[in-house]
């Protein structure tokens, strides 16, 4: 048994040319069904709003509006058809503060630039075997910035939800590994 | 008032919504034949970098003859980023393209933009040698790390950062 994704729909919004063609080959090999495109933030928003697809890979830097943005008018738009679509974020940059001002824009995922084939199947896989809870607030709409981990931690189990089996501790997950081309 | 009787500051609502990508994918991953495949596609993309460098280096020569001509403006983030965006996406896009060299020297440059304060012309020489460096890599076609010199003019240009940061250390952020 293996994941079978001709049933699912991936937009990419990538301002560049060749690397929206090779983010595409990538998916198409990978077996998914339908790839759409957009050049940029606001043609991806309306491709978002046309087509509902099942998960959105976006570069963070273009113009006339930039991933960031994309990702704050998926989360909160009234256009949206989704508000809890997984964003995957692209992006050169892997400077912490950078990672959190994503996430704190309702990022769901961040593949740092350059990534190999790999890298882009484990950020899918974190999406659809570790989906974030979503947290509604005043000041956000969005992924749970810490992800839930039940199973790390191997010291005494004290607390009520322990027992009951529902033991829960989070993380900031932040995966900022320097791509290596042999990984 | 301790952490057990104070009023809560921000009302927060958890939700979890449905997992609509599992239930269509299902389960068991992707087998390494395709990985592999996947791989194999990228390794031997002929795409090349050349024009896609060159528009991004010029990119990053407009953004040092801005920040030379603004030098002393109050808001410097904007001077900053107009250097520090091209030299993300040579740092990306090298990478992707065959020029590990370009990203391994643009990364470098990204992390000095990314912790200096203030632009002044000690750090605009040191971006400069940056940009000459990196056109030499692009123009050159000089793919793969670029051997003992590539690892060379980075050091230099590592040394270079490290000896401004010597001479003016306050002009790095406090969380840097």
């Amino acid at each position: 048994m293996t994941y079978q994704f001709y049933g699912i729909n991936i937009l990419i919004v990538e301002d560049n040319q060749p690397m929206l063609d090779i983010t595409k080959s990538i998916l198409l090999t990978f077996g998914v069904g339908r790839v759409i495109t957009a050049r940029n933030g606001e043609t991806g928003f309306k491709e978002f709003c046309n087509y509902n697809p099942d998960l959105v890979i976006a570069d963070w830097m273009m113009t006339p509006m930039d991933g960031i943005t994309l990702t704050r008018l998926i989360r909160t738009d009234k256009r949206s058809p989704n508000q809890f679509c997984p964003v995957i974020l692209m992006t050169g940059f892997s400077e912490r503060r950078r990672v959190i001002q994503a996430r704190d824009a309702g990022v769901t995922e961040f593949l740092v630039k350059p990534f190999n084939a790999r890298d882009m199947y484990r950020r899918i896989t974190q999406v659809i075997e570790r989906p974030r809870q979503f947290v509604k607030s005043d000041e956000f709409f969005g992924p749970d910035r810490r992800r839930k981990n039940t199973d790390s931690y191997s010291g005494p189990m004290r607390r009520e939800s322990d027992i009951s089996g529902q033991r829960e501790s989070y993380e900031l997950d932040i995966d900022i590994t320097p791509h290596k081309k042999d990984s | 008032m301790n952490q057990f009787n104070r009023p809560v500051l921000r009302k927060a609502e958890f939700i979890k919504p449905p997992n609509i990508l599992k239930a269509k994918v299902g389960s068991g991953g992707l087998g390494d034949d395709i990985l592999n495949k996947a791989e194999k596609l990228l390794a031997e993309n002929t795409v090349d970098f050349q024009p896609l460098g060159e528009m991004y280096l010029d990119s990053l020569a407009r953004g040092i003859q801005e920040a030379r001509e603004n030098i002393r403006g109050d808001d410097q983030e904007p001077i900053i980023a107009g250097m520090l965006y091209p030299g993300m996406q040579l740092k990306g896009n090298g990478g992707m393209f065959h020029y590990p060299l370009v990203t391994t020297i643009a990364d470098t440059l990204i992390q000095y933009l990314e912790v200096i304060e203030r632009v002044d012309e000690e750090v605009l020489e040191i971006v400069q040698g940056y940009h000459t460096t990196l056109r030499a890599v692009v123009m050159g076609r000089i793919k793969g790390d670029g051997g003992e010199h590539g690892r060379e003019l980075h050091r230099a240009l590592l040394e270079a950062c490290e000896r401004y940061f010597s001479k003016h250390p306050d002009n790095k952020q406090a969380s840097a």
